[in-house]
């Protein structure tokens, strides 16, 4: 054991006058929440971001897993902590976009986070099984009107799930909720091989969760939602189509804090999270994996959110997929 | 590139003192992992991801595979030891290694689990060697409506572990089935029993319920009578499994490592169901079927084969769809990405070496697994010698600590504590619980698939008949139900005739 | 088998199962109101389930009346002190649960083990304490800097 009794009286005088240094945050391990369990692509993300982070912060960061109901449990926990900024949250678009779109009942709102930094977006595809007669997304438009077409997603209040209904939206479907029907399943790899044994007609979702089934011609890509190319996705972008309202379709991955975080923290954040996304390192490690490094400051990633959250509202109450109980 | 050229190019990546350090480390991590309750070998998975970025992609692949191979086994020590299973998929371990241990024969326990859990691990890999594009394209014709279909009849297992009373039996299971309601609705989204709480959102974490219903019980009886449990033989009673305990439970476990893999290569389904299933199937079989539950080590050999037999078959759909069969499995595929390899049907023709040298160092794992295993049971030794007043308020701390580091959540504990209640509360009214664990895990599943099937039929029952697959399993399920009913009744024509004389 | 644990049982599913059906899924269960099918609502499963649980407690209560009275069971008889040490370890775990967040995990884990020893009637009390104090840390010492899992620290005292 490393633990004397130096240390404890230590520790004892430093969190007796914890209100009184706010300048020399850090002085102990931030806590950091993964609302999603490990191994899914907020994990992966967060534990590669986590390795640069650490070195920029100066002192160890903790990563905890608290997942549960499309991330609210973890999110929650974080809504509820003390703003001393040593407990932080993986925010992504599932749990801070789609589900507070979504849900009536949700136990939080925007409003209770305060966000420090986007630092990862990605883009979206759709794509359905590669011997499917669906060749284009207007074969797909066509097939949904003669009925009988289904979606996978990861559950509702997912990315895929409002994805999906999204992109027919904006093909001329007048109510996608109807016309279309929505399987849910049990994760995203669950809804990617659903679409391979047929259980689903297509699915819209992070073109990284797709890449490697695309790259085995198992599922042939329709769109994808961005206006550049993506490596790898031989489909139009949603600037070869003339949608450009699908660019606003897209994942993300940031870092927030309670509401009531002060300033000062939230600057500190934002220098690390420049640190850390410039780490050549760090860089590599996501772009292999088909995610975009984008880095935005405090303000910007604030109005980033809002931004998508108001979209996805518009099209939830539009379409009357909002839960209220 | 023929296929002894494939083998050669994959003998040369693996045979180098990197790739074996990386192996048997891997199996080290995990058995020391899956002992620990609550470190399950997701976990254990999870935390070994980011060591292997620096590494070369098969050094870092066979560290990842190894640390899940010895996680598996890892979690029947303390599931014979101290009734908490390391993991989901040793609980049924628990049925019969407990009483073993009790019986003063852990140590016979635990050599069978080892010895059985390395006879699937091989069987596993061969048939991923030999079997993985036939088993994948089977796999891919489950849908929800064979997915429905199968965990109907694995339900059937709720008969062979319900003891005295079938209806007792039963009654456990819709408990075990009402407690997996809790949670968020699969299909709306709407609130099931769980007072917008955000902590009950999410359902009632699997490993809290698991340990809560095992481990508690045996605490509080133990604090309900503290003299009635004295003077037990424990301790590994120098005893250990012999050759013919393993040859009478070869079938066992060839028969369970074959459920393991069928069940292994579906996605989705896991190990837990499969070493029940394979536990229940031993039991039908065997000529020892009144003593299963008591300290039958055909028991804690058809588990183990079960869960084992799983290990190895996870990797079929992982390398020949590129689809994860769980979520050890997709933190695997993580590390493939991380190493630009893209897993499915183009990496056996573009990195073949990498391919076959997984297969020559999954084998080598299983050999690993033998030797680290002896070893970690030899080292565990001496719990199974602490006196029971010491050890049990120790085991409440590890089980905290253990609950708590599953999700971080302190409202787990609570969970834990109060399904150590319901478990106690079942003890005494002779209510068994493996049907309310067996139910827990797998109610979700039939609820889920039932529903999707629906989704996908828009409400007409006969896609629930689509294809031979579910007609099998629905013949299955039909043909155990009259077993059931039959032996139900003849037990109740000789209790008739016994009152009668 | 004896006939008090059955009717115990038996009449404890047919409660529960009435609860169910007349507050429990009325209250705990929401749906939606454009449900399309029945079979796919909220409601069903759990309904299902608790039609389910009424029929085994009806058929656990017909088989009591025909067991013969038979022995007492065993396992429902009382022990001298049993039910005094169960509340107290009712108590003990409320206690645990409650102040694990203010006090740290260590510190309240370390009472615990004492606590409980002391049920179970545990013989060395030295060797209890060594124990007590020793196996919290080294749990501590693993999860927190091995695994990398938050311990909950508490407010009083940090653990480097």
């Amino acid at each position: 054991m490393k633990f004397g009794l130096k240390a404890a009286l230590a520790a004892l005088a430093i969190s007796a006058s914890a209100t009184a240094a706010m300048a020399d945050y850090p002085e102990r391990p931030i806590t950091m929440i993964i609302p999603y369990g490990p191994g899914g692509a907020t994990d992966i993300s967060a534990r590669t971001i986590a390795e640069a982070l650490g070195e920029a912060v100066g002192s160890p960061v903790i990563m905890v897993n608290r997942a549960g109901a499309g991330g609210a449990t973890g999110s929650v926990a974080v809504q509820n902590a003390k703003p001393d900024g040593y407990t932080m949250l993986f925010a992504r678009v599932g749990s801070h976009t789609v589900n507070p779109a979504m849900k009536a009942t949700l136990p939080y709102t925007l409003a209770d986070f305060r966000f420090v930094g986007v630092y990862e977006i990605n883009p979206v595809a759709c794509a359905v099984k590669a011997d499917s007669d669906i060749k284009t997304i207007d074969d797909l438009i066509a097939k949904v009107k003669a009925g009988g077409v289904s979606y996978s997603s990861s559950g509702v209040g997912s990315l895929l799930h409002i994805a999906a209904a999204y992109v027919l939206k904006e093909f001329g479907i007048a109510d996608p909720v109807k016309d279309a029907i929505h399987i849910p399943l049990k994760g995203g790899g669950a809804a990617a091989t659903a679409v391979l044994n047929d259980t689903a007609t297509f699915i819209c979702t992070n073109s990284s969760a797709l890449a490697s089934f695309v790259a085995n011609k198992q599922l042939k890509p329709l769109l994808v939602t961005t206006a550049e190319p993506i490596v790898g996705f031989d489909a139009p972008t949603s600037a070869d189509l003339g949608k450009p309202a699908l660019t606003q379709l897209v994942g993300w991955t940031g870092i927030a804090g309670p509401d009531d975080l002060p300033d000062d923290i939230a600057a500190k954040w934002g220098a690390w999270m420049k640190t850390a996304t410039d780490d050549a390192d760090f860089r590599q490690k996501m772009e292999s994996r088909g995610s975009v490094i984008r880095l935005m400051q405090p303000a910007e990633s604030q109005a980033f959110i809002e931004g998508q959250y108001a979209v996805f509202r518009k099209l939830v109450d539009d379409l009357g997929m909002r839960i209220e109980n | 590139m023929s296929l002894m050229d494939s083998f050669a190019a994959g003998l040369a990546l693996v045979w180098s003192l990197e790739s074996l350090l990386a192996l048997v480390g891997g199996v080290l991590v995990g058995v020391i992992a899956g002992a620990i309750p609550g470190m399950s070998a997701t976990m254990a998975v999870a935390l070994t991801l980011p060591f292997t970025f620096a590494m070369t992609p098969i050094t870092g692949i066979l560290l990842l595979v190894g640390v899940y191979k010895g996680g598996i086994f890892g979690g029947s020590i303390p599931a014979i030891l101290i009734k908490t299973p390391g993991t989901p998929a040793s609980s049924a371990t628990v049925l019969d290694g407990y009483p073993m241990a009790e019986k003063g024969q852990a140590g016979r326990a635990l050599g069978m689990a080892l010895w059985a859990s390395c006879t699937a691990d091989l069987i596993s890999n061969l048939a991923l060697i030999l079997f993985a594009g036939w088993l994948a394209s089977f796999a891919l014709s489950f849908g929800p409506p064979e997915f429905f279909t199968l965990i109907l009849f694995s339900l059937t297992i709720i008969a062979g572990v319900s003891g005295d009373s079938l209806l007792k039996g039963l009654i456990s299971a819709i408990m075990g089935l009402l407690l997996a309601t809790v949670g968020l609705d699969l299909v709306y989204g709407t609130n099931r029993f769980n007072f917008n709480d955000p902590n009950l959102m999410g359902g009632l974490n699997f490993i809290a319920v698991l340990i809560g219903l095992f481990a508690i019980p045996e605490i509080l009886t133990m604090v309900w009578n503290p003299k009635g449990q004295e003077g037990q033989a424990r301790g590994l009673g120098g005893g250990w499994v012999t050759w013919l305990d393993y040859r009478r439970c070869f079938k066992t476990i060839v028969r369970g490592s074959l459920i393991g893999v069928v069940l292994g290569s579906i996605p989705g389904i896991g190990a837990a169901p499969a070493a029940f299933l394979s536990y229940s199937e031993a039991r039908r079989k065997s000529k020892n079927r009144d003593n299963f539950g008591k300290g039958e080590i055909e028991g804690v050999a058809a588990s183990e084969s079960g869960n084992n037999g799983v290990a190895g078959a996870t990797l079929i759909p992982l390398l020949a769809l590129g689809v994860p069969g769980d979520v050890i499995t997709a933190i695997i595929i993580g590390a493939f990405m991380v190493h630009g390899l893209q897993p499915g049907p183009m990496m056996f023709v573009a990195n073949a070496d990498i391919i076959y040298g997984l297969f020559l160092g999954l084998i080598i794992s299983s050999i690993a697994l033998f030797f680290i295993g002896t070893v970690a049971i030899r080292g565990f030794r001496f719990v199974a010698d602490i006196p029971k007043a010491l050890l049990f308020p120790v085991v409440l701390v590890l089980c905290v600590y253990g609950v708590f580091a599953v999700n971080n959540n302190i409202f787990d504990i609570g969970v834990m504590f109060a399904m150590g209640w319901v478990g106690f509360m079942m003890l005494r009214f002779g209510v068994p619980a493996a049907p309310f664990l067996i139910a827990f895990i797998l109610g979700p599943l039939l609820e889920d698939n039932f529903r999707q099937s629906m989704l996908m039929s828009g409400g007409s029952p006969e896609i629930l008949f689509r294809g031979p697959i579910t007609w099998f399993f629905w013949g299955l399920t039909v043909l155990t139900v009259v077993a059931i009913a039959r032996a139900g009744l003849r037990v109740r024509s000789k209790l008739l005739e016994e009152k009668r004389t | 088998m004896s006939k008090q644990s059955f009717l115990c049982v038996g009449g404890a599913a047919l409660a529960g199962a009435a609860f169910l059906m007349l507050a429990g899924i009325p209250y705990g269960v929401s749906s939606p109101s454009n449900v399309r099918n029945i079979v796919l609502s909220p409601l069903f499963w759990p309904y299902v389930l608790a039609g389910i649980l009424a029929f085994g407690g009806a058929g656990l209560v017909l088989t009591a009346f025909r067991l013969p009275p038979g022995a007492r069971d065993e396992r429902l008889s009382d022990v001298p002190g049993g039910w005094a040490r169960l509340g107290a370890i009712a108590v003990i775990m409320l206690a645990y649960v409650m102040t694990i967040s203010t006090l740290g995990m260590v510190w309240t884990s370390i009472v615990a083990i004492v606590a409980v020893a002391f049920l179970m009637q545990a013989k060395r009390p030295l060797l209890t304490a060594v124990v007590a104090v020793a196996a919290p840390l080294l749990l501590y010492a693993f999860f927190a800097h091995v695994a990398g899992v938050g311990v909950p620290q508490g407010e009083l005292v940090r653990l480097p």
